[in-house]
């Protein structure tokens, strides 16, 4: 079953831009966020992302490749999606394109009312820049710089950051601020990887195989830092993974086969991530 | 095709913009090798077969006049082949609508033009007949540069006697390759020609009916060139001889070797300045090709290649990119050098000029492109080499990086974390960003050492013509004259101020040391003259005793308070001893000063003045020039102007050509340096840069990732590039300075401005095309993969 496309943009325009600004956006809300228990079905939740008929083709030399073959999608505002699927069928595709990174052949997407399909590379930078942090699979740290520089990096373009040490606290880090990406572990490097990417409080997060170069029980650690940005700071959580344990802790999963959804699960009870088990 | 060396090619083809840069690079210096070594090979040899043909002689002196059976005396002494005598004669001549004054020498030869010794080229023509009065040839630059033709009739005045002159042919002679007026700065072939004219008319017409004034003599082989002059010095003592002297004295001669002499310095310091670079790019080039292809190698040697295989499949590649430079090299050398020549042959005039580049220059260059290239390969290859397959094939440890000192103090002085990046990068490859460093300084000091040339042209033209000469024209007497002319002189109209001067040529002895020099003699209250040493400050004359210049001073091994014997050539043989009062450090020649009442008590004679400087009022001057052409004591008229215009011109001339050349040679080494260091950097950095725009970085600040790492290289190279310059200019002014001038080390502001813009803007635009990369950036693509 698919999620019936929104046929026009949201009417209740937010602009992406302002979003920083909402109120729910401060650090440690947590009183104000909806409980996981009284969230309200999805029907009535807001939008963050409205896609349609998005489509993705690469040439690569004679040959065609049809990453996405037509996807409608709507994603919520601060939901943890998970994205899952076989290599190939288009989960990280949509994941570029929902991060800005990448635009669709065809098809349209919103996010809050903007629409990411029209922006031009500057517009599609500066989307980033305000909404959306990334982690993946290999950290992508810049080797030559700390643990706390890494962090920086993000948070001197940003308009409302965190300070980069307290991001590093939330992440458990506090005491390793001052370490080269050599000198920590994998899952040390990941979890910086994580606090660069809340430190600036995106929007959205997105995760490309967080946990694919790391032991269970440092994916775990990775895992709740990531659910704990979710739950504090509303941050709409997407994560791609090969890992079906992981889904458990979705709101809901999108099955994609062949370049499309081809299923979406919705979990009536989402597990905590240190329950996960793989 | 090996599948191996299908590798290469493709290697070679992806990474051909940087493989190209290199190739331009060892290109520029086959190209600077083989230009300079063909013209200086081409020259010698074509001098040296000149020379043989037409019996160029060993040793030469000039008499006042002696009877011709002096030459069978001097043919027979011990080690003397052939001895010929001839009679030399300057000429003024009248050439239609000109004021300036024209000269010629007149060499006498035997009917038809032949000689035994210095023979003369014929080109068109006839040689004159001996007997027949006023026919001469006269030599090719002269003609083309006023226009004569066979058959032209030109007015001469010779030993004060009026005649007209038949041009019967066009030659050249090996005595006179290069010539230049006496008492002139700056040779003219429009105003000075070589002209030959049959013995018996040119006695006849200067009155030395069974003598001569010059003697040339052939050595046989082994024979001691120093015992033989003192020889002919003891026979020619007597008849006024000015001291026999060896090839090197010889003018022409002497010119010819102190421009091989700075061909063959050009060599030693211009291509070793471009391989030296090459070495560095390939090293650092081939290092990081290296790097990335670990896994490769390590599979390779998995499969069972043998390390010798591997590590020559890379060596090829260092190879491959010699190689083009090389073909680059060669063909643009090959050109230059072609035109070079060509520029020669104005100045130095063969009869013929091979210009042939023989295999040995181009092989020679080759085997030390070549060989730059492998030392530059030693490092990466020895890597790939040393590597065992199963630590080649697990990734590289991660670089780790530390918080240096430039970092702390920076950080006090609140550096942003993308300047942490730059700088922590540097610091993690020292050797690369000191190949950066050193590659841009030293083009940036290559640019600056020869501008800094011209520069010293500039200030030797300056020193010689507007601070040590003041006079306006120098009128030069055939014969020294008694202080009346300057009374008739001052007395001419026009004439404000005038002033004696005189030279006598000596031959100075200090212990084994000797050198035969003209003491030139002035007053202290000489206002259109000084003496002006290298920094243009005015030194005077000694109230008594020898003013020596530096290089003739350090030649003999003399000091100021030395003694020194002094041995007048040419009249009568005084000897005596004189004092060395001072030294002077002079830009030109090596020359000797002394009061005119010194230099006149040791000649005892009373014609003291040799020659005479004029300063004019120049409403009258080409009436001036006319009357001092009519009168029959005039040997020649010295313009300062038309000396300095000269000098001027020809410096300008070498300017074009040379700042174009050098210019966009040093630019290619910057340029090679800045892409091949850029382009490392962008691989090496792709992943980050990506992830900074992920990160929602721009492209511009991306950029400055990118270009600011290779900006502050760039900008550390400047000083050092200057540093570099001062130096290598200070090496180039010594290599290049010779007996005749040396080129001060006086460079203007402005030549550090102009080789630092010339390299920021080579640098600046080649870090642009890299820089466009940026835009292309694959996020996705790097991000996927890990670094």
């Amino acid at each position: 079953m698919v999620a019936g496309p929104a046929r026009t943009p949201p009417s209740k325009a937010v602009h992406y831009g302002k979003l920083r600004n909402a109120p729910w956006r401060g650090l440690f809300y947590v009183h104000t966020m909806p409980v996981l228990s009284d969230m309200k079905p999805a029907e009535s939740r807001t939008a963050a992302f409205i896609g349609q008929a998005l489509r993705k083709t690469y040439i690569t030399g004679e040959t065609e490749v049809h990453a996405l073959r037509g996807v409608d999608l709507e994603i919520y505002a601060g939901e943890v999606l998970v994205l899952l699927g076989p290599s190939g069928s288009g989960k990280s595709t949509l994941l570029n394109i929902v991060g800005g990174l990448d635009r669709p052949t065809a098809g349209q997407l919103w996010y809050e009312d903007a629409d990411l399909t029209a922006m031009d590379d500057a517009t599609l930078t500066r989307f980033r820049r305000a909404n959306i942090g990334f982690i993946f699979q290999f950290y992508n740290l810049i080797p030559s710089l700390t643990a706390e520089e890494n962090v920086r990096l993000v948070t001197d373009i940003s308009d409302d950051p965190m300070p980069a040490a307290e991001a590093l606290e939330l992440v458990g880090l506090g005491e390793r601020r001052q370490h080269f990406p050599a000198q920590l572990s994998g899952g040390e490097q990941q979890r910086v990887a994580v606090a660069r990417a809340i430190a600036k409080r995106p929007g959205v997060l997105l995760c490309d195989e967080p946990t694919g170069a790391l032991d269970s029980v440092t994916g775990v650690k990775v895992l709740e830092t990531l659910a704990d940005a979710n739950r504090e700071l509303g941050t709409t959580l997407i994560l791609i993974t090969h890992n079906a344990g992981i889904a458990a802790m979705a709101d809901r999963v999108f099955n994609f086969l062949d370049g499309q959804i081809a299923s979406i699960e919705v979990n009536a009870h989402r597990v905590s991530a240190s329950g996960l088990v793989w | 095709m090996r599948s191996l060396d299908l590798k290469l090619t493709r290697d070679l083809w992806r990474m051909r913009g940087q493989a190209l840069a290199i190739a331009v690079v060892i290109g520029a210096a086959m190209a600077t090798f083989v230009m300079a070594m063909g013209v200086h090979r081409s020259l010698t040899q074509t001098r040296d077969a000149y020379y043989d043909r037409n019996q160029f002689a060993d040793i030469f002196v000039n008499l006042s006049r002696a009877p011709r059976s002096i030459v069978d005396r001097v043919a027979a002494l011990d080690g003397v082949a052939a001895a010929e005598g001839r009679i030399e004669q300057y000429a003024t001549l009248e050439l239609p609508g000109r004021i300036e004054p024209t000269r010629a020498i007149i060499n006498s030869v035997r009917d038809g033009g032949a000689s035994k010794l210095n023979r003369l080229v014929l080109l068109r023509g006839r040689g004159p007949v001996s007997d027949k009065a006023g026919e001469v040839v006269i030599d090719k630059a002269f003609a083309e540069a006023n226009g004569i033709e066979l058959g032209s009739r030109l007015d001469a005045v010779i030993y004060g006697r009026r005649s007209t002159l038949e041009v019967v042919g066009i030659g050249l002679a090996p005595d006179y390759i290069w010539s230049i007026a006496p008492g002139e700065l700056v040779p003219d072939a429009s105003r000075f020609g070589i002209f030959w004219m049959g013995e018996k008319s040119l006695q006849a017409i200067s009155g030395r009916t069974g003598a001569i004034n010059a003697l040339s003599l052939k050595m046989e082989r082994g024979a001691s060139e120093q015992e033989i002059i003192r020889r002919v010095d003891a026979i020619t003592g007597q008849y006024g001889g000015t001291g026999a002297v060896g090839r090197e004295d010889q003018l022409s001669d002497a010119f010819l070797t102190s421009e091989l002499d700075q061909l063959e310095a050009m060599t030693k310091v211009i291509p070793p300045i471009f391989l030296l670079v090459s070495t560095f790019l390939v090293y650092v080039v081939l290092g990081r090709m290296i790097r990335t292809e670990r896994e490769e190698i390590g599979l390779l040697k998995a499969f069972g290649y043998s390390n010798f295989a591997v590590g020559w499949h890379y060596l090829k590649f260092a190879f491959a990119i010699a190689m083009l430079g090389i073909l680059l090299g060669s063909a643009l050398g090959w050109w230059m050098g072609r035109s070079m020549t060509e520029q020669y042959a104005e100045y130095y005039r063969f009869p013929f000029l091979y210009y042939r580049v023989s295999a040995s220059v181009f092989s020679s260059g080759s085997a030390l492109a070549l060989g730059s290239a492998a030392i530059g390969a030693l490092g990466g290859v020895r890597t790939a080499v040393a590597l065992t397959p199963a630590v080649a094939m697990a990734p590289p440890p991660p670089p780790i990086y530390h918080a240096g000192l430039v970092e702390r103090l920076g950080h006090k002085a609140g550096l942003s974390t993308v300047s942490n990046m730059i700088v922590r990068h540097i610091a993690r490859w020292p050797a690369r960003s000191a190949v950066t460093v050193s590659g841009v300084a030293l083009s940036l000091g290559l640019l600056f050492a020869v501008l800094q040339f011209i520069d010293g042209s500039r200030a030797m033209l300056d020193n010689y013509f507007f601070r040590a000469q003041r006079q306006d024209i120098t009128v030069s007497f055939i014969e020294p004259r008694n202080e009346k002319i300057l009374t008739e002189l001052a007395s001419m109209p026009g004439v404000i101020r005038v002033e004696p001067s005189r030279a006598v040529p000596v031959m100075l002895r200090h212990g084994p040391r000797s050198k035969r020099v003209a003491i030139e003699a002035a007053d202290r209250d000489n206002r259109l003259t000084a003496r002006v040493d290298a920094n243009g400050f005015e030194v005077p004359l000694p109230t008594a005793g020898l003013m020596l210049s530096l290089p003739l001073a350090r030649q003999l091994d003399l000091s100021p308070g030395d003694l020194v014997d002094v041995r007048l050539l040419g009249g009568r043989q005084i000897e005596t001893t004189m004092t060395v009062a001072s030294t002077i450090d002079e830009l030109i020649g090596t020359r000797a000063y002394a009061p005119s009442a010194t230099l006149d008590r040791l000649t005892r004679d009373a014609a003291p003045v040799g020659s005479a400087q004029l300063l004019i009022d120049p409403a009258y001057r080409n009436e001036l020039i006319t009357d001092l052409a009519d009168m029959p004591v005039v040997l020649g008229i010295t313009e300062r102007d038309t000396a300095m215009g000269l000098f001027q011109q020809i410096i300008d001339e070498n300017i074009m050509s040379m700042m174009g050349f050098y210019i966009s040679f040093a630019s290619a080494i910057a340029v090679g340096v800045v892409y091949n260091s850029a382009r490392i950097l962008f691989s090496e950095r792709a992943h980050e840069l990506a992830t900074l725009r992920v990160l929602g970085y721009f492209r511009s600040e991306v950029g400055i990732v990118l270009l600011g790492e290779v900006a502050l290289l760039v900008v550390l190279a400047v000083p050092v590039g200057c540093l570099t310059g001062y130096w290598l200019a200070q090496l180039m002014v010594t290599m290049f300075s010779s007996d005749l001038f040396r080129l001060p080390f006086a460079p203007e502001r402005s030549s550090y401005g102009i080789a630092i813009v010339v390299i920021l803007v080579a640098a600046a635009a080649t870090a642009l095309i890299v820089a466009r990369r940026v835009a292309r950036l694959d996020m996705v693509r790097v991000l996927k993969a890990r670094d």
